[in-house]
């Protein structure tokens, strides 16, 4: 398989880049100064038998550095400790709110990726007119938009015909399938659109700068002089050749839209990761945002290894 | 009537401002059935201008005037709409530099397939064959059809793109500066190889350059481009003898000879400004002949008999050896 | 948005680019798009920093009711606490134009030095940088900045440098693929060879051509500052005793400015912050473009060459 050594090293580098970042979470929380961060076992409601077990688990009477080698090996068994908020595992926490996000997230997403990219390539395609002038400064007042701003604009635009808050109506009782469906497609609606535009308007310039830059090239002269028709060198050639920056900014991003989620979450009080984060904050429920902030953190290396390996299989000139 | 025949081609560019850049000016030329003529002159000149004006492959920033016969019909008048037919299948052109005229990302093969899947010479496996010949018969094996252009070096970059033009048997080929960037002995081969082409295939040749050694080895005649407009125009040894334009005459000598006879000795100076109208002769500031009337009035290209024309007043002035 | 847009080519270890001298001021008085920012941002700063002697009326004057109607007298109404809003704008712009420029500062110092120190030196010191530089590029920083900001306490200090801390890992990057390629140039090689210092060298030859594309980053940087102040800010992790645009949005959310229909409280503040940010984008996209020799001729396009009648200049013979 071509380079396999390449693909190798590159899931070596990102397993460090976890390992580095594992080492700095465990820095940041259990160094920093004070005894209610390094006081993990300070779970409220719990007996003094409680504390105990988590205080030996969690070896948080031994030195620093039998700590951070008991840390290793808690994460390593998937434990990652005891919200301080509603006294449960964390890790479950964790993953009741990334099955939250990940829908909105998605969605937000593919629109953004559908919306930018048809934008940008037409951005690039009609260079110099007032179409492109028209698309790029959209594009660029919807990235220059806070994203939680936008998102209180949509709740003041849509008050009354979308819900604001929650992922679903607590209300409803029993209901129907198709009835619990649309209940929670309103309620993803907003969120999930706030997430879209801001993207959107990210993706457009990436797509249409990329595409600008491909339309450059020298084959695609020569494309033209063997007697293509436009549209016919755009597929073939341009957008073939764009795709390989387009795709690999987009997955850059991805790692990174963890950001417009807190904001959005916490805009639409949405139970997913970004307000577990928020509220986390909040509560001081340090070891909730110890397990997030690391999640967030392998999920940015993931992004990027996969943004590595895509570029790598696009692009035949990588060889090594 | 002639295989090719430019009047009066003229290409502007738009710049900043409203500007405008004036590349070509009343560019003419025509081309028989299996001649070679050579485009020549410095790089700016326009002349890589003039051919990307043949085929209409123009950015939008360009606007363009005059008339292009092919076969005696005009290709120019109708636009895009009437000079894309004829690209590739009666005019095929190779780039300089084939690093980047190939997609980096496509199979060498799949570029040659394309272009005769699209000119329906033919499809999927015999299209396949076919390409096979075509690098076969520039010299590459037939099974690197499946690689891509950055396994090749420059030299089979470049005899890969001479395939591809050939695919559809066009009766011109255009070879712009086709070996610069390359080593010498690759320089050697290609010509070479062009020169066998044509020879084989009855391909007229058009080769723009700025090599004069490139030029006197394959071209029968030359049209020398200065600031746009052609100076001088016939055969290559009347140029190279009996030069009729003091351009002309320095671009010779200018040119390293590898007898070590002379000392190259190279035009002082810069060329015009061409988005600015010019009084007189564009090369009048250059030249080693010019006279009074040469910072007046612009020279226009007149015959000379024996299949010869230059643009230069010195021309006019009876037993005067320029 | 936490990341600070570049070319597509910035995935590659940015292309070099060339610089000439005054060419930021030639591009802001050529490009519309320059201008534009340019202007938008000057009017922003002008207003903000007068606002002591602009704002119509004091900082902390209850001039009427919680979430006053806009007026004649109060064109854009009043916030939760009875306070003008024009004034508020004025004085908030003020606080979030001064985090957004403290922390840019603070990012540009550390990506600088980093991005001249790696391309500069080369070898060990470039990897080592080049490392260090990727783990910071990797962590997630909004929630990193809502993490430190907690621990650490609200103040604007604190903010500036959380923000900042983050910041400078594009700066780096791109400043040091320019002096790299900077330091490979002819005249910087004879500085070295006559016996110049390194200190010298970098100070008169590779800064001046770097300073360009530090500018237009340093502009994008400012963008994205502003835009993480108003994220802290509006999770409740700013200075509570100032008043930032961020503040202001998140003081509207919290006293329900949107159930009581006081868009006014809430639409302002966001827009100012949206021309920022927007007035930063174009004057730092304007200036990297202008710096940047590969956007060139489209070969393709949805309008075409244009046709003109014969001119008629042409070659008697032929």
């Amino acid at each position: 398989m071509r380079g396999a050594d390449y693909i190798v090293k590159r899931i070596v580098f990102a397993l460090l880049t976890v390992f580095v970042a594992i080492t700095i979470n465990f820095a940041l929380f259990r160094l920093a100064p004070g005894s209610a961060v390094t006081n993990l076992a300070r779970v409220p409601h719990a007996t003094p038998e409680t504390r105990l077990a988590i205080k030996r688990q969690f070896g948080l009477d031994k030195s620093k550095w039998q700590q951070y080698w008991i840390y290793l090996g808690q994460l390593f068994r998937g434990n990652l400790g005891v919200s301080f908020a509603n006294s449960q595992p964390v890790s479950s926490n964790l993953r009741t709110a990334l099955i939250n996000t990940l829908p909105m997230v998605l969605i937000g997403t593919v629109f953004a990726i559908v919306l930018g990219t048809l934008t940008g390539v037409i951005a690039a395609w009609r260079r110099g007119t007032k179409t492109e002038g028209a698309s790029v400064t959209t594009a660029l007042a919807f990235y220059s938009m806070p994203t939680h701003w936008l998102g209180l604009m949509l709740v003041i635009l849509f008050a009354g015909v979308l819900p604001t808050g929650g992922m679903s109506n607590e209300f409803l009782l029993n209901p129907s399938f198709s009835t619990h469906v649309k209940d929670l497609a309103e309620h993803i609606a907003l969120p999930s659109l706030t997430l879209g535009l801001v993207l959107y308007g990210e993706y457009t310039l990436i797509v249409r700068s990329a595409m600008l830059e491909t339309l450059g090239e020298d084959y695609i002269l020569t494309a033209r002089a063997k007697g293509f028709r436009a549209g016919a060198i755009l597929r073939r050639h341009a957008l073939r050749n764009a795709m390989l920056p387009i795709a690999t900014l987009i997955a850059l991003s991805l790692g990174y839209i963890v950001a417009g989620a807190i904001l959005v979450e916490t805009v639409f009080s949405w139970p997913g990761i970004g307000r577990a984060v928020y509220d986390a904050v909040l509560q001081r429920d340090y070891p909730m945002l110890q397990g997030a902030f690391l999640l967030l953190t392998v999920s940015v290396v993931f992004f990027n290894l996969v943004a590595d390996l895509l570029y790598f299989k696009l692009d035949p000139r990588i060889t090594t | 009537m002639s295989l090719l025949t430019a009047e009066d081609l003229n290409v502007w560019f738009d710049l900043d401002g409203g500007r405008e850049l004036h590349a070509v000016q009343g560019v003419g030329f025509s081309l028989e059935p299996g001649e070679r003529l050579g485009l020549v002159g410095e790089s700016g000149c326009g002349k890589t201008t003039t051919v990307l004006g043949l085929l209409g492959l123009l950015p939008p920033s360009a606007s363009i005037s005059g008339r292009v016969l092919l076969n005696g019909v005009d290709i120019v008048a109708g636009g895009e709409e009437t000079m894309r037919p004829h690209r590739w299948v009666d005019l095929a052109i190779v780039f300089q530099g084939a690093m980047n005229a190939l997609n980096p990302v496509k199979t060498v093969g799949s570029q040659i397939v394309e272009v005769l899947e699209l000119h329906e010479r033919a499809r999927g496996r015999d299209a396949r064959a076919r390409t096979g010949e075509l690098l076969e018969s520039v010299g590459i094996p037939a099974n690197r059809a499946e690689r891509f252009p950055h396994e090749f070096s420059g030299g089979m970059r470049q005899r890969a793109a001479i395939a591809m033009a050939l695919a559809c048997s066009p009766s011109i080929l255009i070879a712009d500066e086709p070996t610069t960037a390359l080593d010498v002995m690759v320089q050697a081969q290609i010509l070479e190889l062009l020169d066998s082409l044509c020879r084989d295939f009855g391909l007229a040749l058009l080769l723009v350059t700025h090599d004069l050694p490139v030029v006197a080895e394959l071209c029968d005649r030359a049209a020398v481009m200065y600031a746009g407009e052609i100076v001088e125009h016939g055969p290559m040894d009347a140029l190279y003898h009996e030069p009729r334009h003091p351009y002309t005459r320095l671009l010779f000598a200018a040119t390293p000879d590898l007898h070590g006879e002379g000392v190259p000795a190279s035009i002082p100076g810069t060329p015009p400004r061409l988005d600015q109208p010019l009084v007189g002769c564009p090369f009048h500031t250059r030249c080693d002949r010019a006279f009074a009337r040469c910072t007046e009035e612009r020279p226009v290209l007149k015959e000379l008999g024996d299949d010869r024309s230059a643009a230069c007043h010195l021309n006019d002035v009876v037993a005067e050896v320029v | 948005m936490s990341v600070v847009l570049q070319e597509p080519a910035a995935l590659d270890d940015a292309v070099p680019v060339r610089s000439r001298r005054g060419i930021v001021w030639e591009t802001v008085k050529r490009r519309p798009s320059a201008l534009v920012g340019a202007g938008l941002l000057a009017l922003v700063i002008v207003g903000a920093v007068l606002a002591p002697v602009l704002a119509p009326y004091d900082l902390h004057e209850q001039v009427g009711p919680v979430f006053g109607r806009p007026s004649w007298s109060h064109p854009l109404g009043l916030d939760d606490g009875g306070i003008d809003m024009v004034t508020l704008l004025m004085w908030g712009a003020r606080i979030s134009l001064v985090v957004g420029f403290a922390a840019t500062f603070v990012s540009m110092v550390i990506g600088g030095a980093i991005g001249v120190t790696a391309g500069y030196f080369g070898g060990k010191v470039d990897t080592i940088l080049m490392r260090i530089t990727d783990y910071f590029l990797v962590i997630p920083d909004v929630p990193l900045m809502i993490i430190v900001a907690a621990i650490w306490g609200p103040s604007l200090f604190h903010i500036v440098i959380v923000i900042g801390i983050l910041l400078w890992t594009s700066t780096a990057r791109v400043i040091r693929a320019q002096v790299k390629s900077v330091r490979e140039r002819v005249y910087v090689k004879r500085a070295r060879s006559l016996g110049a210092s390194h200190m010298r060298v970098v100070l008169r030859h590779v800064l001046p051509q770097v300073a360009p594309l530090l500018i237009a980053n340093t502009v994008l940087t400012i963008a994205v500052a502003i835009f993480d102040e108003t994220a802290l800010a509006f999770l409740g992790l700013s200075d509570p005793s100032r008043i930032s645009l961020g503040k202001m949005i998140e003081n509207a959310f919290q006293r329900a400015a949107i159930s009581t229909g006081a868009w006014w409280a809430i639409v302002p503040p966001g827009v100012l912050v949206a021309v920022i940010i927007l007035a930063c984008s174009l004057l730092g996209g304007a200036i990297e473009d202008a710096l940047n020799p590969r956007l060139r001729v489209a070969h393709l396009s949805a309008r075409t060459f244009r046709l003109r009648p014969l001119v008629g200049r042409g070659p008697e013979a032929l």
